[in-house]
């Protein structure tokens, strides 16, 4: 199969799947209109990979400056998704990267970190951009 | 008509709006909304959480409008969205028209969220985002549950009767 490479808009996050270095990353903000026509595609592929994986060890880089509220909804779907697989046996580890002094970021990570059983979960902290 | 504009932009500094869209709205727009405002706000004071919590607050606004106003023009929905800064907190004011049938809904949802504190509204955030969305929604139907969560202080609204089909739904959420 092929990586799924999406590039950002001023509302929509980078997409970059990569199924050879087994690194699934999505970056940047997340409103758009219509979430579920965005994010289909991410799914299908995700499924997909998923499928056909091994036991290679996965790493997935969430880092999301912002996200509306139908986005929260899908990431704790696409969050679920991942630890199902888990469960099943694949060697995911999820990163919920947030900048050093956003309290909400840090908040969703830890009740993401919550409902995920399976998958090994990190809060990483980073330095602001600017 | 052109000397009411200064009188007109001087009332909205008086309120302390330093920010305010009146007419149809869209998702380009929001974006553009959203960073203009970003931008000015990190000009200032306000840290990093309060301007996201505001844009967030403005994004969520706008798209309740784009989705639910019942003022529409072809593929526009109207509505006003203004931003201000008062007694050191930022707030957000949103308005646009409902049908008087939707009122009775709103208004028990809203008040439930004006009842609830900041732990219960986490909660309530979270049990009904593993539910899903009600049918009458056309979002995750979380908007205005996430808005709660992020206002310093219950969320404010009033429904104002315009004729017997509509009336102007308005909301004001402090950061």
């Amino acid at each position: 199969m092929n990586s799924l490479i999406i590039e950002a808009t001023k509302y929509t996050p980078e997409i970059s799947f990569d199924c050879e270095q087994h690194t699934l990353g999505i970056k940047g903000k997340s409103y758009p209109e219509n979430t579920s026509v965005f994010y289909q595609p991410v799914f299908e592929w995700l499924e997909e990979y998923l499928e056909n994986i091994g036991e290679q060890n996965i790493t997935v880089n969430m880092e999301l400056i912002y996200f509306n509220s139908s986005s929260s909804k899908v990431l704790m779907d696409f969050c679920d998704v991942l630890d199902e697989a888990a469960s099943d046996g694949k060697r995911i580890t999820l990163n919920w990267i947030y900048e050093e002094d956003d309290e909400d970021a840090l908040e969703f990570g830890e009740e993401f970190q919550e409902d995920l059983e399976s998958v090994t979960f990190n809060l990483v902290e980073k330095a602001p951009e600017r | 008509m052109l000397k009411d504009l200064y009188e007109f932009k001087e009332d909205l500094g008086k309120r302390g709006i330093f920010f305010c869209l009146s007419g149809p709205i869209s998702q380009n727009l929001v974006a553009e909304i959203g960073t203009t405002l970003e931008q000015h706000m990190t000009m200032g004071e306000a840290g990093k959480s309060t301007v996201l919590r505001v844009f967030s607050t403005v994004v969520e606004n706008a798209q309740n409008i784009m989705r639910y106003s019942d003022e529409r023009e072809e593929d526009f929905s109207l509505g006003i969205i203004a931003v201000g800064y008062e007694n050191k907190h930022y707030f957000v004011l949103c308005g646009n028209m409902v049908d008087n049938n939707k009122i009775g809904k709103l208004r028990e949802n809203l008040t439930k969220l004006q009842n609830m504190n900041k732990d219960e509204l986490k909660k309530y955030y979270r049990r009904k985002r593993r539910e899903g969305p009600p049918p009458e929604s056309s979002g995750a139907g979380l908007g205005f549950i996430d808005m709660a969560k992020k206002a310093s202080k219950p969320i404010e609204f009033n429904f104002k009767t315009i004729d017997d089909k509509l009336s102007f739904f308005s909301m004001k959420i402090v950061i």
